[in-house]
Formats: structure tokens, C-alpha cells, sequence
């Protein structure tokens, strides 16, 4: 295809379907929308799921399934759907504005009874989309006597119009339903069949969507999870035994997953009664000698940044997760945003540096978690780890990382061990990192103070003193920025019409708007820092040098990474910095950028 | 203040001339049209120039859907009227969805007519009305060698001597009802005949189908009274259209052959008004009804029931009186203007 068509809305890509089932809470959007991306992936394709909620999370509301199918590794979820199943016509009608201009829409078209003007989806099919009535209704009640297997009736429809592999469907089905009876499994698996049936006898196909039932061999294993899933393993592989949080949109999930698999690790989960007593759990933890964490979303992160503080004072391992919402407040619950990114980095009193880590996959949630752990004991620190609202939820296929948290090493050196008389925690060193010795062992008392403080613990106010302290805390983020493998830019090398800078979740939309870009003839490169405190900042200069125009895009109102990195590169930098609530859509970068280049 | 919502069913010529009239005289109205064809307006007359590959499928298109959205008409494409309730001022669509209206045109256009006496094998008849009919056949259209065509309506002439032309064994069976809503006298008959066969077109007379068979969806052979047998890979039933009413029947309407309807083009319910090739006209001058043909007739009709419908009492007036060339042969049908692949 050619990939100018990109810019517009309207693209026909064989095998690259973005498909949206929207129903009712309880309608079964999302459990379709998990079968069909087991389904396909099963098949080789690639995936990226991303639902929406509703603004309130509570019972009846919309519940819509967003998944992107490619045979290309999938950077975005992309921004409108090429396909819609309509299990809910109201719901699916405040669906249509997520639908391409020539999208297809998928809907009941035997209801139990004639719904008033405007409430039929099929009602508001524009000119150039394609809609294909399908009983959905009829179909389901027939295999499973009930209505409720509209979803599996609409994945046989799916399976058979764009031309997928039905066995991989049947699998995934199969699996699905393996608690259940048998007559349930065989009921399910009839619902998808008619699906099937229906659409190869009745429905003349007029769209342009065809997958040619291929399938694309994999090698080796792979996995389906959503990035705060990837996140809570990260966890578990570097071995927490603590975890304390407070429950908060998009967080929780990372302590749902751990309150069931860290006591299988013998470690323990506690639910606090908010989230300074999270953070203080976790701080008592490091404190210890005990790996542990957090996670919480903005309003929580603001409640813990003076523990964050203190555990930065008095050099104490913590990792915080923060899952990024809408702000600022509780501000917006089921959205998403960069916002946090200035909290992260500076949001303390005093000089308080600590690293700050955003991954920008569901894989880098878990290699970055693992890395967060092993940076924290190593450098005595908290450290901070970005998600968002779009990377905790969003769901991928990704390779399991085997390596695991061997890349880093446990920095066993800088364990004080007894007899190293006389013991000073705070000891200067070039590195920063003093030993650390583990409370009630003999000769190496560990004194932990948020007062500023001697090499060896002791309150002490005098300025001289303040100022080694204060660079001994700040040579450990240069200890880090040497040890962290420098960012490598990616795109083309050489000068560049266009660099483009991004962080965290949208670094997907800036890979993708990248590829458009340079396929439209302009010489485009991208860095992409994982590490965002401390930053590379030679790196960063050696490619803005590079660069005609800089642009940083990322999701929030201010340009939060754009002021870090015009304060380094001293330079006009195009700043892409929105509140989109959804994940950024790669389209609007490009435009933007094309806009500064004519 | 109650706006009209002004509903016309159909978006062929009759339809958008009376949606045009209607949007300049009541700028606040809502209007809605309804198909139940994907496509949007379309020249239907140049569609066996497309099939030919005379004509692109984007020169078919007569308005684009920007037209629409400027006059804030609502388009309601691929969706289909099954069921009205007229006193009730209900519209019931195939999808499900009441629609109500204050003031409602059909503007059904007619549908190609298949006669009984074929019932048993009308499924191996193929049409030739709609743009989705044309592309089918297009597509196909290189694996066609030999076509059969059955009727001989005013379209099938020219469908007939362009597919000849490209080398074709075009073979046309003639049956005088396909004429309707003319007559087909023997002159014109005989002429039609003569100018077909000097075209290279395989006219057979004085004979009718009485079966097809069919060894795939390909292939076909069709069998005649006097014992021919015609291989051909493609049937065209060309008899002519009859008015698009099934739907239409027990709702209350007058319905003949076509939807009855006044000098006023309204029929016998007061907010609802029919027109084009879906209705049958009352000729004051005459006492007697006639039924529109043809494009620019129904243009003309779409434009005096938007006019009516908006409160005018503009006449429909007398079918005009000129004459068609049918093949080179003067037909008493005027308002069929010969268009030709433009
Ligand atoms: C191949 C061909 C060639 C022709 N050549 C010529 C020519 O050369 N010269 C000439 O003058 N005329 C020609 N005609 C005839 C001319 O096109 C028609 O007379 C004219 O189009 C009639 O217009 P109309 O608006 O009344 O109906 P139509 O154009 O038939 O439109 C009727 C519309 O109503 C819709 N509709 C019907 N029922 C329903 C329902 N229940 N629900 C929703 N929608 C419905 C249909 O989908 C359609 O869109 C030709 C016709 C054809 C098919």
C-alpha cells in the first residue's frame, strides 16, 4: 500500500484491520475482542488491544473492545476503527465517530422488535461506509438459546468476511470455555459457526479487507498480556516479597495480579489505607533490605512525594510505579496522559534526584520494571517507573523475556559486610553509592534520616557539609547515566530533515509517524530515551545536531519532556504536545510536522 | 416551531429533483432520503457505456455527497422501506428502525419485470438495472461469449447492439409485452428486427423461452417452444420494469399497475406524494392515467411533487407527445430521451 494514503483517514490495507466490538457492560465486547486477538496471534499476526471505558468505571456503562491486527509488529492501536460490531446500538452509535469514513459496521438486523428514529445503528451508515446486517440476535438464541452469544456469533462473521483461519477461532473458543460443560462448549462453538454460515451464504462482501487465511509461522513463544500485567511480573521476576498499594485507576490491576501470585513467591500484598501508608510500607521495606513496590496513578504519586523524599535523603531502594491518568486531580480517571512526567522528575522539596524510567511497550514494562529493582538497589534510590493510562492497559503479543534481570547485575560490592571499621553509610565514594549495610547487623548501624546528615548518619546542618551530601546524591545519577547503555537513535543516519523526540506510550505514534514521514521522502530519525533522569544529554545533543527541525510529541498540554530537552539542546524545538485522553494517533504528527516543513 | 420533515424513498432522478425543490423552498425543513442502493446518485442511463468500459465508475456519480451535507440533506443509503403505516406517518425499515415524516414522496423508480410464466427458472435471469448489476457483469463480461437476451424493453437495444459490437453472439428473443408501457406495433416491430439484425444482433422471432438450464452458475442453456437450444453464459431478462410497489400492498395506498396519483402527483393520502417511474398519473385532459418512462420525464415529475409537496399546485401535465427513436424507428414515447454514453 502506499502509505501517503496513511494521512487521510481512509486506508485500505489488506492485513491491517482495526476492529471495535461495542456493546453493554455484560454484552461480552471484551471477551470477543480477547478471542480474536489469541485468534490471530495465533495465526502469526500481530496485536495491539486497547479498550475503551467509560468515564465512571461502574456497572451497565459502554464497554468497548479496540484491537489493531497486523502482519507488521503494531506500534499504535490506531486511530479510527475500520470495522465496528454493533452488539448495542446505542452504545455503538457514540461509537461512529471512531469509525473510518468508509468504515463497515456490523449490526443486529433482527432486534426483537422496530427501534424508534435514530436508534439504530444501521440508521446512521453514511455514504461510502458499508454496513452488514447479520441476525445476530436470531443466530445466537438459536446455538446457545440465549442472546448472549452475539459476540461469538459476530466473531464467526469477522472470521469468515475478512478471511481468517476458523480453526484458529474454534481454539481460541475452545480455550475460552475450557472450565465450562461440554454442551456450553459445543452451544459457544455453534454461535461462532452460524456466525460463519450466515456470512458465507448471505452476505455479499463489499469491503476490501482480505487476510487470504494466511498465517505467518512464529518462532518461539509468545504471549498476550497487557503492559500492567507486564509491569506486575517485572516484579515478580526481580523478587519482591512487599508489595503495599492503594487502589487507583489505571493501577490496580498491577495489585489484582499480585494479591494472587506474589504469596505463591511467599511474599505478601498489602491493600494500606492510603497511599502515604503504601509508600511507607515500601520504604520500610527497602529500608530493610527487602525488594518491594508500589504502584498508584497522579493524585497518589503527589501523596507520596515526601516519603519519595525521604527515601532519596536517606538512600533507601523503592520502586514507585506510576500509572498515568488524566490530570490534574483526580482529573480523568479512564484516560490517558504524560502528565506526571514534571512530578516524576522534580516534584519534591529540596534537590531530591532520582531515576526516572518510561517504558514504551507492554515488553519494556517488564525488562524496565526488572531494570527499576536493580537500579534502586544499586544506586540506593527511589526510582520511578512511567506507565500510563494506554501502556497499563493496552495488550500486546510479546516474546518473553528470558534474561530476566541478569542484564543488571546486583551490585553486590556495594553491600557493606562487618569489620570494615569504622562503618560509614554515607560514605563518599566517586560513585556516590556508599555501602549499604542491612539494619541489626553488628558494626553497621544503618541510620536512615530525612535530616541532612554526615558520612556516617549523624544530623549535621553545616553548609560545606549540605554540599557534599547534596553532590553525593546527584553522582549517583551520573554513576547511573554512565552505567545505562546510551540511547541509540533509530531512522535514517546522518543529517535529518526531521528528528523526532518522544517518551513513555506515545514513542509508538512517534515510530509510526516517522515511517509515513520518511516514506514521503524526508530523511527522518527518532530518540527515544528510556531513561528519562538522568537523561544522556550528550547523546541528545549529538542528535539534535543533526537534525533541521526537532520535534518532542508526547501527551500533555504543557510539553513537559519538551522544556528538558530545550534546556539542554538551547534551540526552537516543535513542540507536539496534546491532551488526547486516547493514545496519541500517529496521523496528527505528521501533519503537524509536514506543516512546519512547507 | 415544527419544522417538516419531508421523507422521499428512492435516490434516483425523480428523487433528488423534488429533494433539490424542496431544500429552495423550505430552507428549514429536515429532508431524508432513502435507498436501499449503496451508491450514490447515479446516471443510470450510462451504465451500459460502463459495462463497456466506455465510461469510469466516478462518471457515473452525478452528485457527491458533499452536495448533500451543504443542503444538510440526510442521506440514508443501502437501507430499505419494507412496511409504511400511512395513517400513522410511519415509514418501518428492513433494519429495524421506525422513521416518522410530515410529508412523504416515493420515488420508487420501477424494477425489472420477469413474467410469470418463468417463474420456475427466473433465478437464472440476469438484470440489468442498477450499477451493482452492472459491475456484476462486468466483471464477467470476459468469460461471456454468447448472451442470450430475452424481452426487449427500450434498454435492451442498445445493451443489445453495444455488446455485438465488441463480437459477441448476441442473440435476442422478442416478446411484445417487453414494451410496456408502449406498444409495440408490428411496424415497429418488424423495424426493430431489420436495424438489430444489420447491428450483427441474432434477432429470434415468433418464439419464447420455455426453460433454462444451467450445468454452473456459469453456463447456460435455454430452451425454446420451437426446440432450439441457445448456450449462452449470460440471460438478460429485459422486460421491461413495473413499478417498485410490492412493499406498498395493504398499506391503504391506490395501486394499479403503478401508485395512483392525482394531477398533483399526491396520492390518496394526503401527506404522501409518488412520482417517477413508480407512478401512475392522472391525465385530467384524458380522464385516464399514465405511467412516466424515462429520465428526464422523471426529472420533471421529481421537480412538480417537490413543489407540491412544499404547498404549490404546479399540474404534472399531459405525457408528452414527441417521439423516441427505438433503433432508428420513430416509438410513441417521447419522454425517453436517447442518452448516449456522455
Ligand atoms: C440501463 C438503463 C438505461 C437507461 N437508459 C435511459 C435512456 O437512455 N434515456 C432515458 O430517458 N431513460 C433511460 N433509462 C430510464 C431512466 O433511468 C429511469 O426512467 C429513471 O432513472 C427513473 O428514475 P426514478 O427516480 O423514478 O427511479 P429510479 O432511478 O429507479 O430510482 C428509484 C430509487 O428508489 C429506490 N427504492 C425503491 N424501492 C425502495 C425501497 N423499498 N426502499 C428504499 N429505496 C427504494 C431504488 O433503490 C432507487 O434508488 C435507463 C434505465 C436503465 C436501467
Amino acid at each position: 500500500m502506499d502509505r501517503n494514503e496513511r494521512i487521510g483517514e481512509n486506508t485500505v490495507n489488506r492485513e491491517d484491520l482495526i476492529v471495535k466490538i461495542c456493546g453493554s457492560a455484560g454484552d461480552g465486547s471484551i471477551s470477543a475482542t480477547e478471542i480474536l486477538n489469541r485468534a490471530v496471534a495465533s495465526m502469526g499476526y500481530h496485536i495491539m488491544n486497547f479498550d475503551s471505558f467509560p468515564a465512571e468505571i461502574r456497572g451497565f456503562g459502554k464497554s468497548c473492545g479496540h484491537t489493531r491486527i497486523s502482519k507488521n509488529p503494531v506500534r499504535t492501536p490506531g486511530d479510527k476503527a475500520d470495522c465496528l460490531v454493533a452488539l448495542d446500538d446505542g452504545h455503538s452509535i457514540s461509537e461512529l465517530k471512531n469509525l473510518k469514513s468508509n468504515g463497515i459496521i456490523i449490526y443486529d438486523s433482527l432486534p426483537p422488535s422496530y427501534r424508534d428514529e435514530d436508534t439504530a445503528v444501521a440508521g446512521y451508515i453514511e455514504p461510502g461506509m458499508i454496513g452488514y446486517g447479520v441476525p445476530l440476535r436470531e443466530l445466537s438464541t438459536e446455538a446457545t438459546r440465549s442472546a448472549k452469544s452475539r459476540n461469538l456469533v459476530s466473531l464467526g462473521v469477522i472470521a469468515t468476511l475478512f478471511n481468517f483461519d476458523p480453526d484458529a477461532f474454534v481454539r481460541a473458543i475452545s480455550k475460552r470455555f475450557s472450565g465450562k460443560k461440554e454442551s456450553v462448549r459445543t452451544a459457544v462453538l455453534e454461535a461462532f459457526r452460524l456466525g460463519q454460515i450466515f456470512t458465507s451464504e448471505k452476505i455479499s462482501k463489499r469491503d476490501a479487507i482480505d487476510f487470504e487465511r494466511k498465517a505467518y509461522p512464529r518462532e518461539g513463544e509468545y504471549i498476550i498480556i497487557s503492559g500492567n500485567e507486564s509491569a506486575a511480573q517485572g516484579c515478580l521476576d526481580a523478587g519482591i516479597r512487599l508489595y503495599a498499594g492503594y487502589p487507583i485507576t489505571p493501577a490496580t490491576k498491577i495489585m489484582e495480579i499480585l494479591a494472587k501470585k506474589l504469596p505463591i513467591q511467599e511474599g505478601v500484598v498489602v491493600q494500606t489505607e492510603d497511599e502515604i501508608s503504601a509508600v511507607g510500607h515500601v520504604l520500610g521495606a527497602g529500608f530493610s533490605g527487602t525488594r518491594s513496590a508500589t504502584a498508584t496513578s497522579g493524585p497518589g504519586l503527589c501523596l507520596m512525594s515526601e516519603c519519595i523524599n525521604l527515601g532519596v535523603m536517606a538512600e533507601i531502594p523503592m520502586v514507585i510505579i506510576d500509572c498515568q491518568r488524566g490530570g490534574p486531580s483526580t482529573g480523568l480517571p479512564t484516560k490517558t496522559e504524560q502528565s506526571d512526567l514534571r512530578i516524576a522528575l522534580y516534584g519534591a522539596s529540596g534537590d531530591s534526584p532520582r531515576p526516572v524510567i518510561a517504558p514504551t511497550t507492554v515488553a519494556e514494562c517488564h525488562s524496565l520494571a526488572m531494570a527499576a529493582f536493580e537500579i534502586s538497589d544499586a544506586y540506593q534510590t527511589p526510582v520511578i517507573l512511567l506507565l500510563d493510562f494506554f501502556l497499563s492497559n493496552r495488550i500486546e503479543d510479546i516474546v518473553p523475556d528470558p534474561e530476566g534481570s541478569a542484564r543488571w547485575g546486583r551490585f553486590p560490592d556495594s553491600i557493606a559486610k562487618p569489620g570494615e571499621s569504622p562503618y560509614k553509610r554515607y560514605r563518599i565514594t566517586p560513585s556516590g553509592v556508599s555501602p549499604r549495610s542491612m539494619p541489626g547487623t553488628p558494626e553497621l548501624l544503618f541510620t536512615a534520616t530525612g535530616l541532612e546528615h554526615t558520612e556516617n548518619g549523624r544530623p549535621n546542618y553545616d553548609a560545606a557539609n549540605h554540599k557534599t551530601m547534596t553532590d553525593k546524591r546527584y553522582a549517583k545519577l551520573d554513576a547511573l547515566r554512565n552505567a545505562w547503555s546510551l540511547p541509540e537513535p533509530i531512522g535514517d543516519a546522518g543529517e535529518l530533515d526531521v528528528g523526532v523526540i518522544s517518551w513513555g506510550s506515545s514513542a509508538g505514534s512517534a515510530i509510526e509517524a516517522m515511517e509515513i514521514l520518511r516514506e514521503r521522502g524526508f530523511r527522518v530519525g527518532g530518540w527515544i530515551p528510556r531513561l528519562l533522569m538522568p537523561l544522556h544529554e550528550d547523546a541528545l545533543e549529538a542528535f539534535a545536531a543533526r537534525c533541521r527541525c526537532l520535534v518532542v510529541t508526547e501527551m500533555n498540554h504543557s510539553g513537559q519532556f519538551a522544556d528538558v530537552i530545550e534546556r539542554v539542546v538551547h534551540r526552537p524545538i516543535l513542540r507536539i504536545a496534546k491532551v488526547y485522553s486516547e493514545p496519541m494517533p500517529s496521523d496528527d504528527i505528521v501533519r503537524i510536522v509536514l506543516g512546519e516543513l512547507s | 416551531m415544527m419544522h417538516e420533515h419531508y421523507v422521499i424513498v428512492g435516490n434516483g432522478v425523480t428523487a433528488n429533483a423534488a429533494a433539490d425543490v424542496l431544500r429552495e423552498r423550505d430552507p428549514n425543513a429536515r429532508i431524508t432520503m432513502i435507498s436501499d442502493e449503496f451508491h450514490l446518485f447515479y446516471h443510470r442511463f450510462r451504465l451500459p457505456a460502463f459495462l463497456l468500459g466506455e465510461a469510469s465508475e466516478s462518471s457515473l456519480c452525478v452528485r457527491p455527497v458533499s452536495y448533500y451535507r451543504e443542503r444538510n440533506i440526510r442521506l440514508r443509503l443501502g437501507q430499505e422501506v419494507v412496511r409504511v403505516e400511512l395513517d400513522r406517518n410511519l415509514l418501518y425499515l428492513k433494519h429495524m428502525e421506525k422513521v416518522g415524516y410530515t410529508r412523504l414522496l416515493l420515488a420508487l423508480g420501477g424494477k425489472p419485470h420477469i413474467p410469470e410464466v418463468h417463474y420456475t427458472y427466473r433465478h437464472r435471469f440476469s438484470t440489468f438495472k442498477t450499477l451493482d448489476d452492472a459491475r456484476l457483469l462486468r466483471s464477467r463480461l470476459g468469460s461471456i461469449r454468447s448472451i442470450v437476451i430475452a424481452g426487449g424493453d427500450l434498454v435492451s437495444m442498445r445493451f443489445a447492439t453495444s455488446l455485438a459490437k465488441t463480437g459477441r453472439n448476441v442473440m435476442m428473443m422478442l416478446a411484445s409485452e417487453a414494451f410496456w408501457p408502449l406498444d409495440l406495433t408490428e411496424t415497429i416491430r418488424e423495424e426493430c428486427i431489420r436495424s438489430l439484425t444489420a447491428k450483427g444482433v441474432d434477432v429470434i422471432d415468433s418464439d419464447r423461452i420455455v426453460g433454462i438450464d444451467s450445468a454452473d452458475e456459469q453456463n447456460f442453456e435455454v430452451r425454446t417452444a420451437a426446440g432450439l437450444i441457445l448456450p449462452c453464459q449470460y440471460v438478460g431478462a429485459f422486460f421491461g420494469w413495473r413499478p417498485q410497489v410490492d412493499f406498498l400492498v395493504r398499506s391503504g395506498l391506490d395501486i394499479d399497475r403503478g401508485i395512483l396519483v392525482d394531477e398533483h402527483l399526491r396520492t390518496n393520502f394526503d401527506s404522501v406524494f409518488a412520482a417517477g417511474d413508480c407512478a401512475q398519473v392522472y391525465n385530467p385532459g384524458i380522464r385516464n392515467y399514465w405511467v412516466s418512462i424515462g429520465w428526464p420525464n422523471a426529472e420533471r415529475l421529481g421537480r412538480v411533487a417537490g413543489e407540491n409537496m412544499a404547498g404549490g399546485a404546479l399540474e404534472a401535465g399531459q405525457a408528452p407527445q414527441s417521439a423516441l427513436e427505438v433503433e432508428g424507428i420513430q416509438a410513441c414515447t417521447s419522454w425517453w430521451r436517447e442518452h448516449g454514453s456522455e
